[in-house]
């Protein structure tokens, strides 16, 4: 192997050295991050490799190719479907109304007001349509589920504890019971002692307990509450 | 004649799994090295776990494609760059906010503390570096991986590799000469 060296100082050599060594992670840390890895697994199987970056390139333009198509096609069909129907209003419009007179006819109402609807309209204004969100895969889903804790941890990290449970709250609304609901509990008891909310803190460390009674996070968690407390 | 069913092509569960638990074995032996790869690639320590998350879901799809002859720390760091690379362009479009490292908590030996310092350092000097040039020099000289090999897992011709690995090292001489200096200025 090519190991061209010498073009670095003897300082700098030292530093990268010293750096060369890997430090070893907390048992807390590394059974954080098995506990998510073993999650993900258990949410099903994984999403299929993401495509080479030429590949995905040219995929991406052709999805944008075929949007702006259908978008044009669409405004199209519309502009048309409009200005022939208007084009046939005008016309029945002069057919059948004779020409207003010069004088003494009441005034029409003003156009803005005319296109105003009346309160006792009969056609029900349409309902919005209810888009419902769409459902994520399992490999979806947990990647969902880690960006949307990802501030609640590093708030907890900045000892910025009250910045942490919005996000909190976000993820327990959205994934009640999501691969990461684990995690999420945990941080939340560490935001509430670090607020020094010690009487919701040992009650959601209680409940900790009693949903993830193996959890590997369970001692910290006790901890964290007994401390606080 | 023995009669094959097309349901025997498909990979059972049971293989499924299997290939699952060796990823997660690998991932949990390698963990130290990921997390250390992403942090010298410019990984914030808050958001590390994270990222490593990442790591693992990206060996987890691609691992089929993984040679296991061939050495996992070169593969996994393929990954890890190419996520933190991502993240980097992820965060340089989102509204910057101060990167606040939590304090260390707790007496440090004089020792520990003297090498936390140095490592301390040297991720801030490879910040230095932009992130394509810092993967190779990263690459080549704390992991000890052959030139050839990084040109290979970063899809970058050979030249290329030798010339980020040139400049690299110019950039990390000149960033340490100029954190020894602004330390001498603070003693003083």
């Amino acid at each position: 192997m090519t190991r061209s060296r010498e073009t670095l100082s003897p300082e700098v050599r030292a530093l990268l050295d010293a750096e060369r060594d890997i430090p070893v992670q907390p048992d807390t840390v590394r059974a954080r991050a098995i506990a998510r890895a073993r999650a993900a697994i258990e949410a099903g199987p994984a999403a299929p490799p993401v495509p080479a970056r030429s590949s995905r390139v040219a995929l991406t333009m052709r999805w944008a190719a075929a949007i702006a198509l259908g978008c044009l096609a669409s405004a199209a069909v519309a502009a048309m479907t409009y200005g022939v129907s208007a084009h046939f209003a005008r016309q029945n419009a002069t057919l059948t109304t004779p020409p207003a007179p010069a004088i003494a006819t009441p005034k029409a109402p003003a156009p803005a007001a005319a296109a105003t609807p009346s309160p006792i309209d009969e056609t029900p204004p349409s309902r919005p349509r209810v888009i419902p969100p769409p459902r994520l895969s399992p490999a979806d889903a947990i990647r969902a589920e880690l960006i949307l804790l990802r501030p609640a941890r590093a708030a907890v990290a900045r000892e910025n504890f009250a910045a942490a449970l919005p996000p909190i709250a976000e993820h327990a609304r959205r994934f009640k019971g999501g691969r990461l609901a684990e995690e999420r509990e945990a941080l939340r008891v560490k935001a509430l002692v670090g607020l020094g909310r010690a009487d919701e803190a040992r009650r959601a460390a209680a409940a900790f307990r009693a949903h993830f009674p193996h959890s590997v996070l369970l001692p910290a968690v006790g901890q964290m509450a007994s401390t606080g407390g | 004649m023995v009669g094959v069913s097309h349901l025997q092509i498909l990979p059972s569960p049971a293989r499924r799994v299997t290939s699952d638990e060796a990823c997660l074995e690998t991932f949990q032996k390698e963990l130290d090295y990921v997390y250390r790869t992403l942090r010298r690639l410019g990984t914030s320590s808050s958001e590390v776990e994270d990222l490593a998350q990442e790591v693992f879901l990206a060996l987890r799809r691609s691992w089929g494609e993984y040679d296991p002859d061939r050495p996992i720390r070169p593969y996994l760091f393929g990954i890890a760059f190419r996520i933190a690379a991502a993240h980097q362009r992820k965060r340089n479009r989102e509204v910057a906010f101060g990167n606040v490292e939590p304090g260390d908590s707790g007496p440090w030996p004089d020792e520990a503390l003297q090498s936390k310092q140095t490592r301390a350092m040297v991720l801030a000097a490879l910040e230095r570096i932009p992130l394509p040039r810092r993967a190779v020099l990263v690459m080549h000289d704390l992991d000890d991986v052959s030139v050839a090999e990084v040109a290979s897992v970063l899809a970058i011709p050979l030249f290329t590799a030798y010339s980020r690995l040139r400049k690299a090292r110019r950039e990390l001489e000149a960033a340490v000469r100029r954190m020894l200096r602004e330390r001498e200025t603070d003693v003083r």
